[in-house]
């Protein structure tokens, strides 16, 4: 008896450290950010004056508005171009399908931040492409980065709908490509869609190697800002860090819903047919 | 009956935007890593520096390392915490695994402000360590401070794979090979290690990968002090000391070293599968 007790407690103490580890990092930004006061141990005062400066400051405000922007733009380029290659590789039997899925798979590996920023800072300044320092070039950069995240999502919701047989059930009901699309096929795989764009979404908000490499000077994003910030600013440092943290915990809680959601679905149509 | 299959029309858009922003581009960097800086004239000068000039063998030396002992640490990290995860019972793991895939997406700076906050110079640990402890403080601006910071990503990646390899190690198949009479070595050595290996390895890629070509914390905690092959060619890509070719040559260097080390990973793990080339 006296033992499971002691096991018991060292595995309650050992995952209390195992999730603090990740926690405390998260945390400390967020405390930082309305504290009025961290020079010693615990930080002092409550204030939330350093996410009114980001709100009033002119400067720190358009980064808000630009990050939100090249990362909902991103989001709906990843979603263009990666739903309907995700619907034609999983229809791709055999060795093409195959080679086609685990290239996306190594893609980001062998092609990595430091590798796009350095192809994008020399191949967009010449007309017909003369892009340099837009905005949109860090659109491009940001869905480029993100794209193998959506289409494994969305390859993976595509993989358990069993595609073929419903897609043949509703063109045996005289439903033309468009129609299954629309009513029977987007239905079936937009948590992939949402749980893709929320990934997405996420690591667009927080990127910042390549977007410093092709930053115009016209723009700023969040995490630029940030970067400025980390040297002179530490306070507003860590409003913009409480605010790119609080980005990504509630991409990931709308990821976890929507896994869960998927779950409870399956239960039912499955206890519906048994 | 075989119709042309519409799927390679679905295939269009995204061809379209990996022939502009991924090919296009990847050719431009070769290209371009075969030109003079100031000439233009075709020449092979820029890898020549890559392996001759000190502070570009110095970074090469500093990055592979730098990634090593980042994936041994993410490995070993790794491998303890999803042993524990698949330990514990079903709920439990899928909070810690939850919390454990919260890095993947958290930007660069936001990691290193919260390191600088908690290990920094004046951070609340090294203020707890060099108070009360009397312990000398931690210093996070070292290439060890790096790793660790690193390990926040590292750990969790790793975390995540390996908490479904144990998961998926069936223990009734060294349960059956300890009944025919196998010894605990020939168990770890024929069972486990060959189920565990191929998850494992594809962990370590992707760990080792990331780690070869980061740079965006690195930047963000010591600036351009500690010298790596990322942080070289991101100098010359973005910053003052402008020189495009040599970026581009770097790049490539750094490009042929990942796929280089993939491919190891990869033919190790071939020759640890049952029944594999190994044996």
């Amino acid at each position: 008896m006296r033992k499971e007790v002691v096991v018991d407690l060292v595995q309650k103490v050992v995952l209390v450290f195992l999730i603090l580890y990740i926690v405390l990092p998260l945390l400390v930004p967020l405390i930082f950010s309305f504290s009025t006061l961290w020079m010693d141990i615990v930080p002092e005062g409550f204030t939330v004056r350093w996410y009114l400066k980001i709100f009033h400051r002119h400067k720190y405000y358009q980064g808000l508005i630009t990050s939100l922007l090249v990362a909902v733009s991103a989001v709906a380029i990843d979603v263009f171009i990666c739903v309907p290659a995700a619907y034609a590789i999983n229809r791709l039997r055999g060795r093409a399908g195959g080679l086609l899925r685990s290239a996306f798979k190594i893609f980001p590996l062998i092609f990595p931040p430091i590798v796009v920023g350095t192809g994008f800072v020399q191949a967009f300044n010449r007309p017909p492409l003369a892009w340099s320092g837009s905005l949109m070039l860090a659109v491009f950069a940001h869905a480029t980065l993100g794209f193998p995240f959506m289409f494994r999502n969305v390859l993976a919701a595509f993989q358990t709908i069993d595609e073929r047989t419903l897609s043949e059930a509703a063109a045996s009901l005289g439903a033309n490509l468009w129609q299954r699309f629309r009513y029977v096929l987007i239905p079936n795989v937009i948590p992939g869609i949402l749980a893709g764009s929320l990934l997405v979404f996420a690591i667009s908000m927080g990127e910042f190697e390549v977007t410093s490499m092709i930053a115009g000077f016209g723009w700023r994003t969040m995490p630029l800002l940030l970067y400025r910030s980390l040297i002179d600013d530490i306070r507003t440092a860590s409003a913009i860090s409480g605010i790119l943290v609080a980005t990504s915990i509630l991409a990931f809680l709308g990821m976890t819903l929507i896994s869960t959601r998927v779950g409870a679905g399956k239960l039912r149509t499955k206890g519906a047919r048994e | 009956m075989r119709r042309f299959s519409h799927e390679w029309f679905f295939l269009i858009p995204i061809t379209v935007f990996l022939g502009l922003f991924v090919f296009y581009p990847l050719t431009r960097v070769v290209l371009r890593s075969f030109t003079d800086n100031f000439t233009g004239h075709c020449t092979v000068q820029n890898y020549l520096n890559a392996f001759t000039q000190a502070r570009y063998l110095g970074s090469l030396k500093n990055t592979l390392w730098f990634a090593g002992a980042c994936t041994l640490v993410g490995a070993v990290g790794g491998t303890f915490v999803g042993l524990l995860a698949s330990r514990m019972s079903p709920k439990v793991r899928g909070v810690l695994l939850s919390f454990y895939s919260l890095p993947m997406t958290l930007s660069s700076l936001v990691v290193a402000f919260a390191f600088i906050v908690l290990l920094g110079r004046n951070g609340v640990f090294n203020i707890i360590l060099s108070r009360y402890l009397g312990i000398p403080k931690f210093d996070l601006y070292s290439w060890h401070g790096l790793v660790v910071t690193y390990s926040f990503y590292n750990i969790p990646l790793m975390t995540l794979t390996m908490a479904s390899v144990f998961l998926n190690l069936d223990r009734s198949l060294i349960e059956a090979a300890r009944n025919l009479g196998a010894k605990a070595w020939q168990v770890w050595i024929y069972v486990i290690i060959p189920v565990l290996a191929p998850g494992f390895i594809a962990g370590i890629s992707i760990v080792l990968a990331g780690m070869l070509a980061a740079f965006g914390t690195a930047l963000a905690l010591t600036g351009m002090a500690k010298s790596l092959l990322s942080l070289q060619i991101y100098s010359h890509a973005s910053e003052s000391n402008y020189n495009i070719p040599q970026a581009s040559a770097l790049a490539v260097v750094l490009i042929v070293i990942i796929v280089v080390s993939l491919l190891t990973l990869n033919w190790i793990e071939r020759r640890l599968r049952p029944g594999g080339e190994g044996r």
